[in-house]
Formats: C-alpha cells, structure tokens, sequence
C-alpha cells in the first residue's frame, strides 16, 4: 500500500551521521514536512466492522515559509491530514518526515515517548479550541506554552503580553480562569498559545473561525507574520478570504486525494461554493 | 486475539536512538523527554490456583478473567509499558479489567505470578521489585515510590491528625527536629491546599476531597521520583474532583515526578497522561498516546469505551 518512497528515506545510522552534517547549516532547500503516500482509513468496528476513507495517498511538502492552504468540502479530508501528521490520528500507511535540527524524524513510526516530546517544539497544532489546563490565567497559559519551547520566564511573560495585546484580549482578562472566557477569547488566548516563540511548523485548524471581524484582521495578521520569519504553515481556513491574504500556495482536496494545487489567484476564483 | 498495540515503542522505532536523545538534551525542559524510571515487563498475576493452563483459557477473546474450572482468576497477564521522569502514564478499564492489580503488584501490596517490575533508584542503580522482600520494599516506599489510594483509609491513618499523617513520612525518611517537621508538613499540606487552621484535626474528620489532598501531601512528603496514582478523584462530588486533579496535574508538572494513573474514568486519564494503556479482562488490548486513543482508538473495545464516555 506504501507507494515507493522518492526521496524521503528511513534514516540509518549512516544516513543519520551525514544528515547531522548536512542540516547544521540550514538547508532550506530541505523541506520543513515532507508527507509521502499518506494513507488513512478508519474501522468501525461497532458499525458491522464498516471500513470508512480519510485520506487515500497524500504527498505534500511545506517549505520554510511557506503558508499551504488546504481547500476543499467537508469532509475532503482536510483536518484528518493534519491529525495525521500530528499523530492524533494514527497513519495507515505512508511517512511524514519532519526536518530536524539533528536530521529528519519519521513521525508515523517515532516511538511514543519521543513523539511527545518533540510535539509542541518541534512542530505545532493550533486547534480551534482552547484545550487549556483549567484553573490557569491567559498570560500563564500562553507564557507556559513560551516556556515549554525553551524561552526563559521572564521572556516568555513579556512575550505572552505583547501577543495578547496584539490579539485584542482585554488585558483585565489576562489572569482570568481561561475556562470563564468567552469562545472568541479563548480562540485568541490558543493561538497566542501556538504560536508564541513559534516551532518550525504550525498546523492550523480553524484557527479564526469563532472571531468576529476586527479580532479576526489582528489573528491574520499575526498568522502572516509566521511565514514572514520563515515558519511553515499548513492551514485549514473555512474562509476563501483568509486563504488569499494568507496562502502561498492552495492544495485543493477531494476524497482523501489532492485534486489540485496552485497559487491562490488561480486555484480560488474557481473554488467559490466548493471550499466551504 | 488481535493486540491493537499502536504503541510505538523503541522496538518499532524507526528512527536512529542516538539522534533522539541529542533531542531530548536540547529539550530538557520538556517533562516527558526524561528516560524511563519504571519497566513494567509481562507482568502477570493469577489469584487462586497458580494454574498456567488458564492463560489460556481467559482474557478478552474468553469474555472472562476467570479460568474455566473456576480456581483461577488471571487478574493481569503480559502486562509491559515503560513511564519516564516527569511523565504520566495512564492505565484505564473497567471494574475487573486488572488495572488496579497491575497498580497493587508495582506498590507491592501482593506477590506477582510473572514478569519484573524494573526500578531506577535514586542511585542510579536498578532493581526488580518483584525480586525484593517486604522490608525492603516498605523501605522503598519511605522516599522513592508513593501511592495514593482511592480510598484513603488505605493510604492515611484516618485516626490521626492530618499534619500527624505527612510528619510519619518524614521521621520514617530520619526527621528528627520537630519544629522542622511541622513547619514542612504545613508547607505540604498549604501545597495541596489544606486550610493550615485543620492541620491538626483528625483526618477521620475530613471530607472525600479533602482526604485525598492529605494522602497527596504525605506521597509527596519525601519527594518521591514515582507515584502511584489508583482512581484519585473516583468517589468525589463533580467539582471536588476537578479541584484535586488540577492539584494533581500542577503537582506532577511541577516536580517532575513520574506517575502511573489507574482510572475507569476517560477524563482523568485524558487530563493527566500523554500516554495510556486499555486493559480487558486482565490483558492489554490496546496502548497509545493518549490523545490519539480517545481519538483514535483501534480495538473494538476501546471504540465502544469512546463512544460510550462520548455518549
């Protein structure tokens, strides 16, 4: 079912020695995510054993820089592919490599325990809801998620204030119980969260889809300055607007399967009524 | 059976061991980046008749844990799973699952059938468990593997004041001053949020809520590397419940303890660990990052268990 793999390969202990090598110095010709023959089916067991398609053979890189949006109806699989690469849905078959600064890491088959440990650091997902420790402020929150990508405290702080202040968040919230926020707060306090002293790559679920239109202008913007300092970024926006202020490239999926690619001033203005 | 273990651990690991840890060293921040403390390895345990034949004859294909003849009860069996420091590791299931035998044989609080518990002391050496004596055990238990039970009859001494309680934990590690004592059993009981005014009163006096943050105080008396968690918060009101899992997950975070969680209860898991286990009828049916197993589950039962809890 695993299609031949191009030229992404199962490091070795040899290959793992040059790949040191080689990434010290950045190749930014290397992709940040390399997904090949993606493949993902669910079984229901308790529905008489019924077999359901999420993804049917995904290849996608994502450079450095670069914002991929990814388009379609529901259901195309948008969101499963982004689970898939964060591992919150287990891959049937195919690799998705993530560069490192030590070399690539298969993800699809990183032991547990490593996985999570590079989760959150190396590489982020920014759901549409807030998963937040209950019983913590929005500054904590969001200077905690600074913290765990190896910024200091004091840093992390100064670093949580300036995003909340950018992202509107009335600052009488900022030690407010991040349970009591509204849903419009509580999406800006995850995305101050995720994207704080942000990895390498975001994966982006919605991340605007509960903010009205001023909050939702300062989200974009913020979202745009990732790509400008080099993050990449693959996103699912329910908006065509968002995906053509945002997006370098557009990836249209239909049943599991990239229909199409481009730049968004060509592949959108044909998506109207289909990308909801 | 089908095991649906979509656990990847080092045997399945694809990628080089050596890269990794250079990670984990640039990322020391990261909790659960430590190396494992604790080395659960097949571990089974058969109350009755110590009949082998009825391996076979049990587990989760059988329906039951019970051997036909109905002498032998396989509570647990080829049970394996590692915890690192700073992580928490989850083990859910079912009334008669074998999850709190699995809890019970890594505490000590009965003798095991098969496999070895390895431990990492505070030493640096390792130990099988299930190779000490009694003694050394309990001894073990003094500073370097705590537990917290449900009940917390089990874990304190309810006819004995609460400060009274911690304070054993520490002469039993060689306290001796008194003032030292008390002042550090009141900074463990203010951290777990016993009004200071009820130190000493009698914990037979206490609430649910209020007794387990008590047996929190004196497990973590001695800042022990491992904690036992057995259904903390099964038993309390709702909002009781939540207050002392908070407790709980700042506690674990904060002192970078590793916990192994035993729980029917998906949102204690859910809020506690990164990874868990499934167990059914004394055997593991499926293991996982938690996330993706309440997400993703692959075994039937662990479908059926989310869907229900989701219900």
């Amino acid at each position: 079912m695993t299609p031949p793999l191009t030229d992404v390969e199962t490091p070795t202990q040899a290959t793992v020695a040059t790949a040191i090598t080689e990434h010290s110095e950045r190749d930014e010709n290397v992709p940040v995510l390399s997904v090949r023959g993606l493949h993902k089916h669910f079984v229901l067991h308790n529905v008489d054993g019924r077999r359901v398609e999420g993804l049917n053979g995904i290849d996608l890189d994502v450079r450095a820089g670069e914002h991929i949006a990814l388009a379609g109806s529901s259901g195309a699989g948008k969101s499963t592919l982004l689970k898939c690469i964060y591992r919150t849905y287990l891959p049937s078959a195919g690799t998705v490599t993530l560069r490192s600064p030590n070399g690539p890491v298969e993800l699809t088959g990183l032991a547990d325990a490593k996985l999570a440990a590079i989760r959150g650091r190396e590489f982020g997902y920014v759901s549409q809801f807030l998963r937040a420790e209950p019983r913590r402020g929005a500054l904590d929150i969001v200077a905690r998620a600074g913290i765990a990508r190896g910024m200091d405290r004091e840093t992390a702080i100064e670093a949580a204030a300036v995003a909340l202040r950018r992202l509107h968040l009335d600052e009488s919230l900022w030690d407010v119980f991040a349970s009591v926020l509204s849903g419009g707060e509580k999406q800006r306090v995850n995305l101050a969260a995720g994207t704080i002293s942000p990895p390498q790559l975001l994966l982006l679920d919605e991340p605007v889809s509960a903010l009205d239109p001023a909050n939702r202008e300062a989200a974009l913007a913020l979202i745009a300055d990732l790509t400008a300092t080099g993050v990449a970024v693959l996103a699912v926006f329910h908006d065509l607007d968002a995906m053509d202020r945002l997006a370098s490239r557009v990836v249209v999926m239909r049943s599991g399967r990239i229909i199409e690619s481009g730049p968004p001033d060509q592949v959108l203005h044909h998506l109207e009524g289909v990308a909801r | 059976m089908t095991v649906y273990d979509t656990a990847r651990d080092t045997a399945g690991d694809t990628s080089s061991d050596t890269r990794l840890e250079d990670a984990t060293i640039a990322y020391s921040k990261a909790p659960s980046a430590g190396q494992p403390v604790l080395r659960v390895e097949r571990l089974g345990k058969i109350f009755g008749d110590q009949n082998l034949a009825a391996v076979a004859h049990t587990g989760p294909n059988a329906g039951t844990e019970k051997s036909p003849d109905g002498n032998s009860v396989v509570a647990a069996w080829d049970v394996s799973f590692n915890v690192a420091a700073g992580e928490a590791f989850g083990v859910i299931g079912e009334s008669g699952s074998g999850k709190s035998t699995v809890m019970r044989a890594i505490a000590g609080d009965h003798s095991s059938t098969a496999g070895s518990v390895w431990m990492q002391r505070r030493d640096g050496s390792t130990v099988d468990l299930l190779t000490m004596t009694a003694s050394e055990r309990r001894a073990l238990r003094v500073d370097e593997l705590s537990v917290v039970y449900q009940d917390a009859a089990e874990g304190l001494d309810l006819g004995v004041t609460a400060g009274g309680n911690v304070a054993d934990r520490l002469t039993a590690a060689g306290w001796r001053n008194f003032g030292q004592i008390r002042e550090r059993a009141a900074e463990l009981l203010g951290r777990t949020e016993v009004p200071l005014e009820r130190m000493d009163d009698l914990v037979r006096t206490f609430s649910g809520g209020m007794r387990q943050r008590v047996q929190l105080a004196r497990a973590l008396a001695n800042r022990p590397p491992i904690v036992l968690l057995d259904e903390p918060t099964t038993g309390l009101d709702a909002s009781v419940a939540a207050g002392v899992l908070d407790l709980i997950r700042s506690l674990l975070e904060e002192l970078g303890i590793a916990a192994v969680v035993v729980s029917h209860d998906f949102a204690v898991i859910e809020m506690l660990t990164t990874r868990c286990m499934v167990m059914q009828h004394g055997r593991v049916v499926e293991q996982g990052l938690t996330d993706q197993l309440f997400e993703d589950p692959q075994a039937p039962y662990t479908q059926r268990l989310v869907a229900a809890a989701r219900a």
